[in-house]
């Protein structure tokens, strides 16, 4: 599958690595040039690593056509900002209709709104919150 | 009508002034406490410090009641937030957006916000009204 990450983070680059590994045609996109040789030096890319690095805002619609949103199977926004994740994930569900896209939202307020929009979304906070709270109480 | 302004940085605040001049009813949301402040000593108490794309803080400027809901920020990203809550969360009837990216004006539209502006887009059109930006730019102007 073609799979567009924007975000080149701790998770977007563990994602990017682990879905090239599987074979898969990733392009990650950042908005600082620095990002993925950070990652590549702590090591979690690998020299084998296939995937496209893009510069860029991963909100301008032109950007993401150049890095070839017209025919991704896949998109993913794992940026620092919930909003900036609300628009790239809009833009590519109803601008672009890529048929799968995932949208990372910190704030749960906003993950519930966004959620009742129709944007398939992974709230880390009430996630975390949920998992910490089974690992306390449901210690087997 | 009641307007309420998203952002209160120049175009929030020239744009406020003028709105209160004639005579509307205005609140300003300001993220940043100091400019917040500097605001109210120029337009009077209607401005209020915090997030505006805080769902709670929303509801404590009676954007329930709100006619218009204006968002001026310098973050495309933001304002597009912004509006969509106004819209979807509290039935404001009026949309309106500042937008950097002259392609995002197409995009806001699409994404349900009533109107967008682009300063570019404004400016591309006074240096050449004839000419489109894109004819400008394979011209070399």
């Amino acid at each position: 599958m073609k799979i567009l990450i924007v975000g080149c983070g701790r998770v977007g680059a563990r994602l990017a690595q682990a879905l090239d590994r599987e074979g898969h045609e990733v392009t990650i996109i950042d908005s600082d040039a620095g990002a993925f040789d950070r990652f590549a030096s702590r090591g979690v890319f690998d020299s084998s690593f296939r995937g496209e690095f893009v510069v860029g805002d991963g909100t301008d619609a032109d950007l993401l056509r150049r890095a070839g949103i017209e025919d991704a199977d896949c998109f993913v926004a794992v940026t620092q900002g919930d909003n900036r994740n609300i628009m790239a994930a809009q833009i590519a569900q109803h601008i672009y209709h890529v048929p799968r896209v995932v949208c990372r939202i910190y704030d749960p307020v906003r993950d519930e709104a966004y959620r009742k929009l129709g944007l398939r979304v992974y709230c880390p906070t009430t996630a975390g919150a949920e998992r910490v709270r089974q690992m306390i109480l449901e210690d087997d | 009508m009641y307007v309420i302004v998203i952002g209160g940085g120049n175009v929030g605040y020239y744009f406020s002034r003028h709105l209160l001049e004639r005579g509307d009813e205005v609140t300003v949301v300001e993220k940043n406490p100091a400019r917040a402040e500097w605001l109210e000593s120029q337009l009077g108490s209607v401005v209020m410090s915090g997030d505006g794309d805080e769902m709670a803080f929303l509801k404590t400027t009676g954007i329930e009641r709100a006619d218009a809901v204006v968002a001026v920020t310098g973050d495309d990203e933001d304002n597009l937030v912004a509006l969509q809550l106004a819209k979807r969360a509290f039935n404001v009837p009026l949309t309106i957006a500042r937008v950097n990216n002259p392609a995002n004006v197409a995009i806001f539209k699409a994404l349900g916000v009533d109107q967008a502006v682009s300063a570019t887009e404004v400016l591309l059109g006074a240096l050449e009204p004839t000419v489109t930006a894109e004819e400008g730019v394979r011209e070399g102007r």
